[in-house]
């Protein structure tokens, strides 16, 4: 019970230092051009009221969870085959490290040129900055599978597909599944970037377009905020894989 | 005993690791001739890195010897197989299956009664009752062993192939998981190939100790442990066999401790 | 088994919620809705790019003016947020038409992109801001200084080097930035450059604050100053000639109402700064009213003097390899008729 509290409340305080040190660095210092943090509230506030606050989370969360859906039906199948072939590895491995420490901005114009004004573009961006960590962390996942396991599975005649979805798969899925964390992590990362395509939505258009409204930088930073909170509760989410019984076992030394 | 037909032979059998691109191979042992008998058990002992577990490797088939062959009812083995399970000196269970999975591991295919009928006599047997629905992780070490050696009989194997299974359990543990072994050893009449590198264990598991030297290894000699069953620890007769086994090893030793889990000096 | 089916289909339910919710927020908000890539299809909506600048204050006017007359407009106005994503838009063919950096179309047009300048956008409506308690004066003073550009095709990058030329100085006497023009203001606050550049209202915003100080607007350093241009596809004046000049047609009357008063000026700023730039009125209402003239919207059509003086300098200044004649990247076809045509009869108080 006390650990609890202190869970929560330790946290809380450096919040609260936090927001307090902002405060009175922006009255220092006397600027008139970044918001403090209640003037950040009151932005997020105002979004409300105009009823985009709603709209725009929603915008964002299409794109990040279609293009991570996407990174995932690709990525995971993907790694788990190029990761167990060796022909396949040593064919797309050397492709995979050139592309993957591309910046998602570099993108952009690629994007653009490719998808045109609508959705797609921000979705392609997110998509691809999601691909490669899980991509590779799953490639990595097979590769490190102990022998033990695909011994144990041969000695009772699994092979072939059996052997992907009874043995590979879940002996992967820990370590797919921090990939995935991490995937998302970096999805949600790039939304702002991805929003700066033409479109007229989400968090990422938001900062973008409080940059174009002149002295509006308490929606900037409203947007920071959303952005940061909402991240928070999607880790919090995909963190509760994790707990499955069935990947428990790989993050055990984690959680204790 | 000595009427039970040929289960196991391997003849000749040498074994080298290329060097990864260092160009240094292991010679790992060489020149090993041995006949295991129809419900015989049988322990390996050896000093660590003499090459135990690769001996057993190629018996069950993972890996290919570089020289000789190994005949199973007489003919050669060319992969593993179901009918002889290995018991894996780091735990072999998977962690993402309950104990009730993974003993069902190896007869998915039969009918879902079928299946529960031998996983739960598995089960009581090994004596895990209650934890059927647990997974390993929540597991002592000893349970574990336990669940990897149903998994092992649940298909009802002819060959077992243990590589020091309670290695890493406690001095208790160890002995009464020994005693288990026995028990479903006389009442399966499984051929065993019983890794160690406990000379105490061999002797009172064993019907033969094959007794191997250090790398690149070869069968020193092979003892008989006339010793009926359950085995008096104190009997002069049990003490002579294990000595016998010391001085075997004790050659490469110079008056070591040999039954110290640390490798061998080189 | 269950457990990961729920999983499953827990993501696909959630997504879809998303998806749904999404269409109907904000897909099914813009008239138009999503329409894919590639050509321009008869009955489509014609898509025309800008920036919320003044420069492009012509765009939304028309759209704003047509939707209140006739109940719609007849393009969409795209809203981009930086000149690299609206030249990408314009050259992977989703954008028919866009307003854009003079010596930029110049340059794409040199470099072989099928792109035509059909009407200018504007006059003037560009400023050079130095902070309030600098202690330039005249451009002479900029020597050793930072000043930030908008984009290395902007013109008002050549009007720098035009001035440095008429001050007998060289390039290599001030330091130029590019800076996307939204984060200029910030950069003259915090004093991290020494003057700015750019369209408006990024400028009168510094001046509104009271932290910048006009050193020159642009006509005082060049006449009839242009930035921005309108331009379309080759393929789009082949195929929909008479939606080019009905677009040229509605920007030149939709200017020529701006300028016809000033209620009109400030009912505009009203409109576009909440529908269409989404920024505070104030900023459009104080640059298109002080001075009046800081940016005009009449005499819009193609000159070829105009460019003529452009080009020159965007030699100069690297921009353009070599010369390259009017009629390669001018079409006046369409501007040549707008000469009589008269501003939009619609007054919004009516
Ligand atoms: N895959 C391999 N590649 C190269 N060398 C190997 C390989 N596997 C084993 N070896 C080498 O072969 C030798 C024998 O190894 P092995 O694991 O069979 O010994 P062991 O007798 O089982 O030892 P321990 O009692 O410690 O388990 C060791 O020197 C080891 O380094
Ligand atoms: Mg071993």
């Amino acid at each position: 019970m006390k650990k609890r509290l202190e869970v929560l409340l330790l946290p809380l305080l450096v919040v609260f230092l936090f927001v307090s040190v902002w405060h009175i660095a922006v009255k220092v210092s006397g600027s008139e051009i970044f918001p403090t943090p209640v003037e950040a509230i009151a932005g997020i506030a105002e979004l409300f009221r105009y009823g985009v606050l709603f709209k725009y989370i929603v915008a964002s969360l299409f794109r990040v969870s279609i293009g991570f859906l996407l990174a995932l039906i690709i990525g995971i199948p993907a790694g788990l085959l190029i990761g167990w072939f060796s022909r396949a590895f040593y064919a797309f491995n050397p492709i995979i490290q050139v592309l993957r420490p591309i910046s998602p901005i570099a993108w952009i114009p690629v994007a653009i040129l490719w998808f045109g004004l609508s959705d797609l573009a921000p979705i392609f961006l997110i998509f691809l900055s999601s691909l490669f960590p899980i991509l590779t962390a799953t490639m990595a996942a097979v590769q490190n599978i102990q022998l033990v396991y695909l011994r144990a599975a041969s000695n009772f005649g699994v092979r072939g597909l059996a052997l992907f979805k009874k043995i590979i798969l879940p002996a992967t899925m820990p370590q797919i599944i921090t990939g995935v964390r991490l995937a998302l992590g970096v999805a949600w990362l790039v939304v702002v970037a991805a929003e700066m395509i033409a479109v007229n939505s989400g968090l990422g258009y938001l900062i973008i377009d409080a940059r174009n409204a002149g002295k509006r930088y308490d929606l900037v930073v409203a947007g920071m905020i959303l952005i940061g909170a909402i991240g928070l509760c999607l880790d919090l989410l995909i963190r509760r894989l994790q707990r499955l019984d069935e990947v428990r076992w790989g993050f055990q030394s984690m959680m204790q | 005993m000595t009427t039970a037909s040929i289960k196991i032979h391997l003849r000749d059998l040498g074994m080298t690791f290329d060097g990864k691109g260092n160009g240094t191979s292991i010679r790992v042992f060489e020149r090993i001739t041995l006949e295991a008998r129809e419900g015989e058990f049988v322990c390996i002992v050896g000093p660590s890195g003499c090459g135990k577990t690769t001996l057993l490797n190629i018996i069950a088939g993972f890996v290919k010897a570089t020289e000789g062959d190994v005949l199973i009812d007489g003919s050669p083995v060319h992969g593993p197989d179901r009918r002889r399970v290995f018991i894996f000196q780091e735990c072999g269970i998977f962690p993402w299956l309950t104990v009730e999975q993974n003993i069902g591991f190896g007869i998915m295919d039969r009918s879902r009664r079928e299946q529960k009928e031998h996983i739960d006599h598995y089960i009581t047997m090994v004596g895990l009752t209650g934890f059927g629905n647990a997974y390993p992780s929540e597991l002592s070490g000893g349970m574990r062993q336990r669940v990897e050696i149903a998994r092992a009989l649940v298909s009802n194997p002819d060959v077992l192939y243990m590589d020091e299974p309670f290695g890493a359990l406690d001095y208790f543990t160890r002995l009464r998981m020994r005693a288990e072994l026995i028990s479903i050893w006389e009442r399966e009449k499984k051929t065993i190939l019983f890794v160690t590198h406990d000379v105490e264990e061999a002797v009172q598991l064993a019907d033969r100790v094959v007794v191997m030297s250090r790398r690149p290894a070869t069968i020193r000699t092979v003892i008989d442990v006339r010793l009926p069953r359950p085995r008096d620890l104190d009997s002069l007769h049990y003490i002579e066999v294990r000595n016998k086994i010391f001085e075997a090893m004790g050659l490469d030793h110079s008056g070591l401790g040999v039954h110290e889990k640390s490798p061998a000096p080189l | 088994m269950s457990k990961q089916l729920k999983i499953f289909l827990t993501v696909i339910g959630v997504v879809a919620v998303i998806g749904i919710l999404h269409f109907w927020l904000n897909v099914g908000f813009n008239k138009s809705g999503i329409s894919n890539s590639g050509n321009v299809a008869e009955e489509a909506t014609f898509r025309v790019g800008f920036l919320p600048v003044t420069c492009h204050l012509t765009c939304p006017v028309t759209d704003w003016i047509n939707t209140n007359m006739v109940g719609h407009g007849f393009y969409e106005p795209v809203r981009f947020s930086g000149w690299p994503e609206l030249k990408e838009a314009f050259l992977s063919g989703n954008l028919p038409a866009t307003f854009m950096l003079a010596p930029m179309a110049m340059a794409l047009r040199q470099q072989g992109v099928p792109v035509k300048i059909v009407y200018l956008g504007h006059r003037d409506g560009t400023a050079l801001m130095v902070h309030k308690d600098s202690k330039i004066y005249t451009f002479k003073d900029l020597r050793g200084k930072k000043i930030a550009v908008p984009n290395r095709f902007s013109n008002q990058r050549l009007i720098i080097y035009r001035g440095l030329r008429e001050n007998e100085m060289t390039i290599n006497d001030v330091t130029l930035l590019e800076m996307p023009p939204p984060d200029m203001p910030a950069a003259l606050y915090s004093k991290s450059v020494d003057a700015i550049i750019s369209g408006e209202p990024f400028m009168g915003q510094t001046e509104m604050d009271g932290y910048g100080r006009v050193l020159y607007q642009a006509k005082q350093l060049w006449p009839n100053f242009i930035s921005c241009v309108l331009v379309v596809h080759e393929g789009v004046i082949k195929e929909h000639p008479q939606w080019v000049q009905q677009l040229v047609d509605g920007i030149a009357k939709s200017g020529k109402w701006l300028d016809a008063g000033m209620e009109h000026r400030m009912e505009a700023s009203e409109a576009v700064a909440t529908k269409y730039y989404h920024q505070d009125p104030r900023l459009l209402r104080f640059v298109l009213s002080k001075p009046p003239d800081r940016v005009t919207y009449s005499n819009l059509a193609l000159a070829k003097n105009d460019f003529e003086k452009i080009a020159d300098i965007a030699m100069e200044a690297g921009v353009l390899s070599g010369p390259i004649s009017f009629d390669e990247y001018a079409d006046t076809t369409f501007s040549s008729k707008t000469h009589d045509t008269q501003p939009y009869s619609w007054s919004p108080t009516q």
